[in-house]
């Protein structure tokens, strides 16, 4: 029965993109079919997983790999599903269930600032976009629409309509931030996908400060919620079909996507068009790994640019105590942030960068810190009250240049499911070291006008990752260095579109979501555009045989 | 300072607190110096002097003068499952407290120095309390969220993380 299965529009990967793309073109009229790799999981047993977790700072103890769609594991110990070449390992993270991974993440949905764009033309550095940030603002716009996202007007990014709400009510110890800093930087209310009142039918935060890895009450968006909407559009969601090829046709268009089943049973299901959105490690991954004796070197891939170009975003940080009570952990985790060093002519010298706030309650991380130095008896609640109130950190978030040497490859290991595992191959270059070094002269001005004492750098060398994973199927003009067009069309398959965080070109200094989604829509408009009356009259023909 | 059954109470406050009604009251019966540190100590009539030795030294430990009956019976036998010799180890690094009368401050430092066979011990007990959790790597186990002591501690400020802090805006307010 499965192998009769067949759609309009066949997307892999049920993430907020993939989902939200599927709901689109469904509410059009056409089929559509979503491969999800992982499981369902619902949001109660997310929320018990976190409070029976022994790693309740790892925010993917909630969300084990399962064996028939391993994802990436650190703790307690790791599963080596992305297998490292280096330089630089890299650590990403991602889900693979049903949403995918923004069902933990901190919901920045920020848009990009107008330069962005052209950093090639304006700075010299990486590559323009195919398009500017005008030809994209309605389609933020959609996609704000859709989250439902917060946010003041005051970060940069120029708006045509209002945000649907207004910034989620700032958190004591970010107005002390705001009011302390004010002489030196303007701190801002982080544009999120959080709701300052009720909003599609889901309540306003009431600060259970575990945002990461799981809003319990859903006034965060998150993917579980857009394929939910997907379905109730029409759309069928298909879990636990870990898709590991996409054959095509003799005219080297797309004819079906093989799947298996848990117990690797093989399926396979036909369309018209096949969009592939399953992240920046998975999507790259499943071109490749869909070689024929027409495409050696895997789909879309004439241009050998598959799985290049691999960015993210990553940090370095400052943890201090400051000389008040502030209390972090009272709201939500990420509320605040200088945008200043997010544009500038030193791109051209160095990565740009937003500097973050957390507002993650400091209890558990101090607790272990205290406990593994050796503080017992009486000074140990006195201390960690301490710390809970005064500690505060900052962190940078770094952009990375695209650069063809830092990619992802598959790996002549296999994983749980015999399939080659990714392999990263990845770097920290000058340009980014170079923000590092800048944004430190930040992060001591920021202590010290917070009183700061007890000053902690993150460690000299190390950069956290943000799992912003972007780059690997860049869109471009240029069908020789670039993955896919504008719309996300593979250059190589008429009827293959990309979609997610992979195609972005650049990675600029704001979480890679909103981004990936406005391009998605903008794309699944343009598809509509072109070819919605087909996939209309396709709906009531031989795609539901 | 008194050795013997001495009854503690935590204060108005506590009784604000989650158990408040169920806090084991211990009853002390140990050495001049322990009990200065504990003066409460030790389990009533100690029909198992292990756990009461547990008790006493997790009191010392944790810096508290009461303690969840129910929830320390959980943890001991928790320990006690990950490591058969984790009940006489208890014991052993009461009775070390004890004879050399060691500050808490300093224990894990003289255990290190040392190379005690204990010194691993503190820090399984410390983290069994305040943390909940019980166990290393794979093997660990959630034994108490939100009334592991850290939550405890400063729950006059903060909630535990899931748990609502109140409606919308109310954490805008100056913590007190």
């Amino acid at each position: 029965m499965a192998d009769t299965l067949s759609a309009d529009f066949v997307v892999v990967g049920s993430g907020i993109i993939g989902s939200l793309v599927a709901r689109k073109l469904a509410l059009a009229g056409a089929s559509v079919i979503i491969l999800e790799a992982g499981p369902r999981v619902t949001r109660a047993e997310l929320v018990a997983r976190f409070r029976n977790s022994t790693r309740r700072s790892d925010w993917m103890s909630p969300y084990p790999s399962v064996e028939w769609a391993p994802h990436p594991i650190y703790q307690p110990e790791p599963n080596h599903h992305i297998v490292q070449a280096g330089p630089y390992p890299y650590a990403a993270e991602y889900i693979r269930q049903v949403g995918g991974t923004t069902w933990h993440w901190a919901a920045h949905a920020w848009r990009n600032v107008p330069n962005d764009f052209r950093i090639k033309s304006l700075y010299d550095v990486g590559v323009d976009w195919p398009f500017g940030y005008d030809d994209l603002e309605p389609f933020y716009q959609e996609a704000e629409e859709l989250m439902g996202v917060s946010g003041a007007d005051n970060t940069g990014s120029p708006r045509s309509q209002p945000f649907p709400m207004e910034p989620v009510a700032e958190p004591y110890a970010m107005r002390r931030l705001r009011e302390r800093l004010a002489s030196d930087y303007p701190v801002v209310s982080n544009t999120t996908a959080r709701n300052s009142r009720v909003y599609d039918g889901r309540p306003a935060c009431c600060g259970n400060n575990s945002c990461q890895p799981i809003c319990p009450i859903d006034a965060q968006y998150h993917g579980g919620l857009s394929a939910d909407a997907a379905e109730a559009a029409g759309a069928q969601l298909i879990p636990n079909a870990n898709v590991y090829m996409l054959e095509h046709d003799e005219q080297g268009r797309i004819a079906a996507a093989l799947y298996y089943d848990p117990d690797k049973a093989s399926h396979r299901v036909t369309g018209k068009t096949f969009i592939v959105a399953a992240n920046g490690i998975e999507s790259p991954r499943l071109l490749l790994l869909s070689k024929s004796d027409k495409f050696p070197g895997g789909l879309a891939n004439s241009s050998d640019m598959v799985g290049r170009n691999l960015m993210d975003h990553p940090s370095t940080s400052l943890t201090f105590d400051a000389d008040e009570d502030v209390w972090l952990g009272r709201g939500p985790q990420s509320p605040s942030s200088i945008n200043t060093m997010r544009d500038g002519a030193f791109r051209s010298e160095h990565s740009p960068y937003r500097l973050d706030f957390t507002n993650i309650s400091r209890v558990d991380g101090a607790t272990r810190s205290l406990i593994a130095a050796g503080v017992y008896g009486s000074e140990l609640e006195k201390r960690l009250r301490y710390s809970a109130a005064r500690e505060m950190n900052v962190k940078n978030v770094l952009e990375v240049l695209p650069d063809p040497e830092r990619r992802i490859t598959l790996s002549s290991e296999t994983d749980s499911m015999g399939i080659p595992k990714p392999q990263a191959h990845y770097s920290i270059d000058d340009y980014t070291r170079k923000g590092h070094e800048r944004s430190q002269q930040d992060f001591r001005r920021i202590a010290e006008l917070m009183g700061g004492t007890n000053l902690r750098f993150s460690k000299e060398g190390e950069f956290a990752n943000n799992q912003h994973i972007c780059g690997t199927l860049s869109m471009g003009n240029d069908p020789k260095t670039s993955v896919c067009d504008q719309w996300g069309r593979a250059h190589d398959h008429e009827n293959l579109f990309l979609a997610g965080t992979a195609v972005l070109p650049t990675s600029s200094t704001c979480n890679s979501t909103e981004n990936g989604l406005a391009v998605a829509l903008r794309s699944v408009a343009h598809i509509l555009g072109q070819d919605g009356a087909a996939a209309r009259g396709a709906a009531t023909g031989e795609a539901r045989a | 300072m008194k050795t013997d059954l001495t009854l503690f109470s935590r204060g108005a406050d506590a009784a604000d607190r989650p158990d408040a009604n169920r806090r084991l009251l211990l009853f002390g019966l140990v050495s001049a110096y322990t009990a200065s540190l504990v003066p409460w100590a030790m389990a009533q009539e100690a029909t198992d002097a292990d756990h009461g030795a547990f008790l006493a030294v997790s009191a010392i430990l944790v810096g508290r003068q009461s303690l969840d009956a129910a929830h320390a019976g959980r943890l001991y036998a928790a320990l006690s499952a990950d490591d058969p010799e984790f009940p006489a180890a208890a014991k052993a690094l009461l009775e070390l407290i004890e004879s050399r009368r060691i500050d808490p401050m300093q224990l894990q430092q003289i255990l290190d120095d040392e190379q005690s066979p204990l010194k691993l011990v503190p820090w399984r007990i410390v983290t069994a309390w305040y943390m909940g959790i019980v166990g290393d790597g794979a093997k660990a186990r959630c034994l108490a969220f939100e009334t592991a002591l850290n939550a405890e501690a400063v729950s006059d400020v903060l909630r535990p993380p899931t748990y609502a802090y109140g409606a919308y805006g109310s954490w805008t307010r100056k913590p007190t």
